[in-house]
C-alpha cells in the first residue's frame, strides 16, 4: 500500500513537471539580425527556414528607433541604434530592420543606446502596410523590456537558418 | 440608535472641526487628483499633436528645440537653413515626401506657418490631416509673384476673428503685403489650430533679410521616408555634415517624456508627505475626538454597546470623513486640472483634458478611505479600551 502512494506521488510529480509552464524564456527561441539578414534573397524574398518561425514566439534584442508615434505603439528594432553618432557602424537597412508592434499597455523607459528585448509572435515576408510601409520581418503583440548586458550578433557570429 | 445615526451625530456636534478635517483631506486629494491629471494631459496632448512625419532636418543646434518648434510651435524658431536642402531631400530616391517648412512672426499670437500645398497632402499615413472648414487652401503661386493668401487654423481663426476675405498685417512695415484670408480649418487638435498658413513664396517676399538678400531661407524639412527602414540612413546622412541636422521627432519627445517622468517622480514624493500629513491631521483630529467623548462611550458601553461598535462607531467616523474629503478632493481636483489645462492650452501647450474616468478615481478613493481606517485605528483602540466604570465616575 505505502509502495503503491509513493509510486502514485512520483507520477503525479512527474505529470505536474511535464504538464507544468515552461521555465522563463525555455521555450521561447531567440533570433539575431545574423539570422534575418542571411535570410534575405535578391528577389524581396526570405527563406524558409526563417519562414518556420512564422506565427510563433520568438525573442530579438536591439536598439529602439521610434520611427512611430511617441506612445511607442510602433517602432523599429535595429542592430544598430539609431540616434547615437554612428561612431562604429553604419546605419543598418532593411535586412536588418524588425517592425515591431507593441501589446497594448507597454510602458519602458526609451534610451537610444540601450539594448531591448522582444518577445512576440514572428512574421517574416514581404508586406505592405498602409501606416509604415514595406517590411519584411515583423513582430506583433510584443513585450518589450531592457536586456542588461545583451550582446547584438552581426552577420557571420551565428548560422543562418 | 445605530453606529450610522450616531456617527452621524458627532460630525453634527463638531461640525467645524469635522468641516475643516474634510476640507484639509479634500486639498489633499485634489492635489493628488490634478497633478496626476495634469501630468496625464501634458503628455497625451504631446502624443496627439506629434507629427505624422518621421524625421525633421534643421539646422545644427538643438533637435529638442527644432522639433518643439516645427511640430508644437513652441520656443524660438533654430537658425534658416537653405532652400537647396528641400531640393536635394525631394530628389532623394529614398523619401517619399519632403515638405519644407519656415516659421515666422506671429499675428496677435498666432505664429505665421509658411509652407507648400504638400503639408496639406491627404497621404494615407496621415493621422492628423488638416482639412477646410470653410474656403480654400492658398495658392502654390511663384516665388516673383506672391498672392500674399492666408489659412488659419480653427484656434487661430475664433482668436483673431478674421474670416475668408479679411485683410491683415501686424506692424506698420507689414502694411505693404497684408495677407488675405481664403480658409480656416477644422480643429485637428494639434498645434495647427493656432497657426496662419501662408505660401513660401508670400514669406520670402514678407521677410526683410530674405527679399534684400534674395535668398529662400526655410526653417525646416518634414520627411516621410518610403520605407522606414532607410530612416536611420537619412538620420546619419543630414548629420554627419557640419551645418545641417536631422532628428526622429518620436525620439525627442521620448525623451521629453523621460524628463516628465524624473517630475513625476518628485511629485509622488511631495504627494506622498501630503498624504502623511493630511493622515495626521485626521488622526489628531479622531484622537482629540475620542478624548473627549470618553465619558459618552462609557454611556453607551453601560447601556449595552459592545466594545466592537464602539470600535466600529470611531473607525467609521474617520472613515466618513475621509470619504467626504476624497470625494470633494476628486472632483476639487478635476476642476483644478481642467482650469489649468484651458490655461496651457490657452498658451499654445501641448495639453489634453484627460478628465475621462479610468482607474485613478476609485484607486484614490479607495486609497483615502484606507488612509481614514488607518488614522482612525488607535482612537478607535482608545475607545475600545475605555473602562465604564473609570469615566462614568461624578464630574
Amino acid at each position: 500500500m505505502r509502495a503503491t502512494a509513493t509510486a502514485l506521488a512520483l507520477v503525479l510529480a512527474l505529470a505536474g513537471l511535464s504538464i507544468g509552464p515552461p521555465a522563463r524564456g525555455e521555450e521561447i527561441p531567440r533570433l539575431t539580425f545574423a539570422q534575418l539578414a542571411d535570410s534575405m534573397r535578391a528577389n524581396l524574398g526570405v527563406t524558409q527556414g526563417i519562414k518556420a518561425y512564422n506565427g510563433r514566439e520568438i525573442e530579438i534584442q536591439g536598439f529602439i528607433i521610434p520611427a512611430g508615434p511617441p506612445d511607442l505603439s510602433f517602432f523599429l528594432l535595429s542592430r544598430v541604434s539609431g540616434t547615437g553618432n554612428y561612431c562604429c557602424e553604419l546605419p543598418s537597412g532593411q535586412d536588418e530592420t524588425v517592425y515591431v508592434y507593441t501589446a497594448r499597455g507597454v510602458s519602458l523607459r526609451y534610451d537610444p543606446v540601450r539594448v531591448y528585448r522582444i518577445r512576440g509572435v514572428f512574421e517574416a515576408g514581404h508586406q505592405v502596410d498602409r501606416s509604415y510601409g514595406v517590411s519584411f520581418f515583423r513582430v506583433r503583440d510584443a513585450r518589450v523590456e531592457e536586456a542588461v548586458g545583451a550582446r547584438i550578433f552581426k552577420v557571420g557570429e551565428t548560422k543562418g537558418p | 440608535m445605530t453606529p450610522v445615526t450616531v456617527v452621524w451625530r458627532y460630525l453634527q456636534g463638531r461640525f467645524v472641526t469635522s468641516a475643516l478635517t474634510v476640507v484639509s483631506v479634500a486639498l489633499g486629494v485634489s492635489l493628488v487628483i490634478a497633478s496626476v491629471l495634469l501630468t496625464r494631459g501634458i503628455k497625451e496632448g504631446f502624443i496627439a499633436g506629434a507629427t505624422d512625419y518621421n524625421l525633421i532636418v534643421g539646422a545644427k543646434g538643438s533637435p529638442t528645440q527644432l522639433v518643439l518648434n516645427v511640430v508644437f510651435r513652441m520656443d524660438a524658431p533654430t537658425p534658416n537653413i537653405p532652400l537647396s536642402a528641400y531640393e536635394d531631400l525631394r530628389a532623394d530616391p529614398r523619401v517619399e515626401a519632403a515638405v519644407p517648412v519656415a516659421m515666422g512672426d506671429a499675428y496677435q499670437g498666432f505664429r505665421y506657418v509658411a509652407t507648400s500645398e504638400a503639408y496639406f497632402a491627404p497621404l494615407p499615413w496621415r493621422r492628423h490631416l488638416p482639412a477646410l472648414a470653410t474656403g480654400r487652401l492658398f495658392r502654390s503661386d511663384a516665388p516673383e509673384r506672391p498672392d500674399y493668401e492666408a489659412v488659419l487654423g480653427a484656434d487661430a481663426a475664433r482668436g483673431t476673428g478674421l474670416k475668408p476675405e479679411d485683410r491683415f498685417y501686424e506692424g506698420e512695415e507689414m502694411a505693404a503685403y497684408p495677407l488675405r484670408v481664403v480658409g480656416v480649418l477644422r480643429p485637428t487638435g494639434t498645434a495647427d489650430d493656432r497657426a496662419i498658413f501662408i505660401s513660401l513664396a508670400s514669406y520670402w517676399e514678407m521677410n526683410e533679410i530674405s527679399r534684400k538678400a534674395m535668398i529662400k531661407p526655410l526653417t525646416a524639412i518634414l520627411i516621410r521616408p518610403k520605407r522606414l527602414s532607410d530612416l536611420t540612413a537619412l538620420h546619419r546622412g543630414w548629420n554627419v555634415g557640419p551645418d545641417l541636422q536631422a532628428a526622429l521627432p518620436s525620439a525627442i519627445l521620448l525623451n521629453i517624456f523621460n524628463l516628465l517622468g524624473l517630475v513625476e517622480d518628485v511629485l509622488a514624493v511631495v504627494l506622498a508627505v501630503v498624504a502623511v500629513v493630511v493622515g495626521l491631521y485626521l488622526f489628531v483630529t479622531m484622537y482629540n475626538a475620542t478624548l473627549e467623548r470618553r465619558r459618552e462611550i462609557a454611556t453607551m458601553r453601560a447601556l449595552g454597546a459592545r466594545r466592537a461598535t464602539v470600535l466600529g462607531i470611531v473607525l467609521l467616523e474617520s472613515c466618513v470623513i475621509a470619504g467626504l474629503g476624497g470625494l470633494a478632493g476628486i472632483l476639487g481636483g478635476h476642476g483644478v486640472a481642467a482650469l489649468g489645462a484651458s490655461l496651457l492650452a490657452a498658451r499654445g501647450g501641448p495639453v489634453t483634458h484627460a478628465l475621462a474616468l479610468s482607474a485613478l478615481q476609485p484607486v484614490t478613493f479607495g486609497a483615502v478611505v484606507a488612509l481614514g481606517a488607518l488614522a482612525g485605528l488607535l482612537p478607535a483602540v482608545l475607545a475600545y479600551r475605555t473602562e465604564v466604570a473609570e469615566n462614568l465616575a461624578p464630574l
